[in-house]
């Protein structure tokens, strides 16, 4: 636990169980909720990139309740996010179903997904589930490219309809994800401090154990794959009305390997590590995409170099993190304000 | 039809021949380290570039000499400086290191070299031979024989070579054979080294029959089909799953591929990975893992 001041004692059960806990947690989570609720005042046309960390940050939520919390190893979160998107752009386009209610049936969709996923996952375990979610990935993507005849899974999707509402602009679009993405993060937070949670974690830290406890493992392991895929699906939906045009280029093994950077990046067993690790991948790819081409100016003998870029930068900053921070960006972001309210006897 | 079956188990052993050498360095890999490398792709794609790059400015045999070379020392440097010292951490930790080392080894490849594909100049005879009827690429020929000399060398070497018995003893009963007095950093190191060497060749040898560019790392991918068909750790069921996955996928595959749905060649692996997974999750030689409380 984080320093607390002296004299802030917790002397009921429901102080203990406060999410924020004390005065700086409070009016950091209002300051950051109203800086986000502003933002398009302050970033202008660069709002597309909080855009893109909320839509990922819901993704990353979910693969972080399944492999930080649970323990299971999803290398195929992108294909329920693809299950998510091109499930939300058939019920909109092909049924005429309105955005409000198309958003959570893709989420029960891919939730459907990923328990059928999980019922191997009682005789395949670790390194091979892992292995199983890989070729789920793929076989993901084959069947949409061939189900939709040519052209990499291209289809348009309807831009979001709430009531008399049209979201056309990026602004419109952004506070509707907004407030998916607080409902998604807040409920993320209490389900792990839940009994569901506990038991979540009781699974990851050694399964027999916990059946042994009295926890079904089948029906929280499948639990937490369909948990995980309806935050998935929750995100693919949103990023299919975003771009309005999605194809399976979206939703590949980069993509889901990008995920486990960002719970790996921002922290495993973390609540805030998803949305710190989107926020991380996501600044960092936009980032590298500047400087790419400065590079190539300054020292045009490196041209090559620039184009494979992200995947050395990210290889390198995931194996710097993982030998010397498991605990990724939460931990350095604790143990920074440690040093910060201790300074200057940090001992 | 017969001449269809035929030809595909030919040319399906000879790719197989080649899948079996690259998933023997998988098997031992995991039999000695219990380290699942997803970057075995990217071994492949190492040996592939460099010889092409070598090959160009140097005698054809010289540049297969410092690639495998380097390959080695890539193997030993991988363990030295990543592997060991995560070693005995989670397996989600040590599977990211891997993929992540994966895109590493890819991005400078690519980043050094280009992704187009890029041909080996002429060094083993093309054009194709007819035996008995069959159209056999001569190019086929001479790597599967490649292939199954070094097998039989590698089976020399663990079987008789005190470096090779050490390792085989590690992969064993690691306990045992560190108290005996094997150096387990030492069996590591090695087990990097020839994984590298023997993803390197395989990536020769295909790298001189189809030519090579970034998509050859995904026979790393193949190569893990063949390795969780014949169970993971071991190494007999690793050759024999890659002679498996070669042949099924030139001619199941090739057949579903040119008959019903297009594209299904390349997800033959995948298929069966997800089959077996479901079916025999141990693969068919691989020792059952017991779990007790």
């Amino acid at each position: 636990m984080a320093v607390r001041p002296a004299g802030d004692f917790k002397i009921t059960y429901p102080q203990d169980m406060a999410l924020l806990d004390t005065a700086f947690n409070r009016w950091g989570f209002l300051l950051l909720v109203g800086a986000l609720v502003l933002a398009p005042a302050w970033l202008g046309n660069y709002i597309f990139l909080l855009t893109t960390i909320g839509v990922f940050a819901i993704g990353a939520t979910g693969l972080a309740l399944l492999t930080g919390f649970t323990g299971q190893i999803s290398l195929g979160h992108a294909a329920f996010m693809a299950i998510g998107a091109y499930a939300s752009a058939l019920l909109t386009g092909g049924w005429g179903l309105p955005f409000l209610l198309s958003l959570p049936l893709a989420g029960i969709i891919a939730f459907l997904f990923g328990a059928a996923v999980a019922l191997p996952s009682l005789r395949i375990k670790g390194l091979y589930l892992a292995i199983a979610t890989l070729a789920f990935q793929f076989l993901t993507e084959y069947t949409i490219i061939h189900a939709a005849g040519q052209g990499l899974g291209a289809i348009s999707v309807r831009a979001p309809r709430i009531g008399p509402w049209v979201m056309r602009s990026e602004v419109q679009f952004y506070y509707v994800l907004l407030a998916v993405w607080l409902a998604s993060g807040i409920f993320a937070a209490n389900l792990v401090r839940s009994r569901i949670g506990l038991a979540l974690m009781a699974v990851r830290d050694r399964d027999y154990a916990a059946q042994v406890m009295g926890i079904n493992l089948l029906y929280y392991k499948a639990l937490a794959f369909g948990l995980s895929a309806f935050y998935a699906g929750i995100a693919g939906s949103l990023w299919a009305h975003y771009n309005r045009v999605i194809t399976i280029e979206h939703f590949t093994l980069v993509t889901s390997i990008d995920y486990v950077a960002m719970i790996v990046m921002g922290g495993l067993t973390s609540v805030w590590g998803p949305h710190l690790g989107a926020a991380f991948v996501t600044a960092l790819s936009q980032g590298l995409r500047i400087i790419a081409p400065l590079v190539i100016t300054v020292l045009p003998a490196f041209a090559k170099i620039a184009t494979p870029l992200r995947e050395i930068v990210f290889g390198s900053i995931l194996i710097a993190l993982l030998i010397w921070e498991p605990g990724g960006l939460a931990t350095l972001l604790r143990k920074l304000k440690r040093y910060v309210d201790l300074w200057p006897f940090s001992y | 039809m017969a001449e269809f079956i035929a030809s595909g188990l030919v040319n399906g052993l000879a790719v197989g021949s080649i899948y079996a050498l690259i998933a023997l360095g998988f098997a031992l890999l995991y039999k000695s380290t219990k380290i699942l490398n997803l970057a075995h792709g990217e071994l492949v794609l190492f040996g592939g570039y460099l010889a092409i790059a070598l090959a160009h400015l140097m005698p054809f045999p010289l540049a297969v000499l410092l690639t495998l070379i380097a390959a080695a020392l890539l193997g030993f440097a991988v363990e030295r400086a990543i592997m060991r010292p995560l070693f005995g951490q989670p397996v989600l930790s040590v599977i990211i290191v891997t993929l992540a080392l994966g895109y590493i080894v890819r991005g400078a490849m690519v980043g050094l070299w280009g992704g187009d594909t890029r041909q080996f100049p002429t060094v083993l005879p093309t054009g194709v031979v007819t035996i008995g009827g069959l159209a056999i690429q001569r190019v086929g020929i001479y790597s599967a024989a490649t292939a199954l000399a070094l097998l039989v060398i590698f089976w020399l070497f663990f079987r008789y070579s005190l470096v090779g018995i050490a390792m085989r003893a590690a992969a064993g009963e690691q306990l045992t054979a560190s108290t005996l007095g094997v150096s387990l950093r030492r069996v590591f190191a090695y087990a990097w080294a020839f994984a590298a060497i023997s993803a390197a060749v395989g990536g020769i040898l295909l790298g001189l029959w189809l030519g090579v560019n970034f998509a050859l790392g995904f026979v790393g991918l193949k190569a893990l089909a063949a390795v969780i068909l014949g169970g993971l750790d071991s190494i007999p069921g690793a050759i024999l799953g890659g002679f498996t996955i070669g042949v099924l996928e030139t001619t199941v595959g090739g057949y579903i591929d040119a008959h019903i749905i297009y594209g299904f060649k390349d997800i033959v692996a995948f298929v069966i990975i997800l089959l077996v997974l479901v079916v025999k999750p141990y693969g068919l030689f691989g020792t059952e893992h017991i779990e007790r409380l």
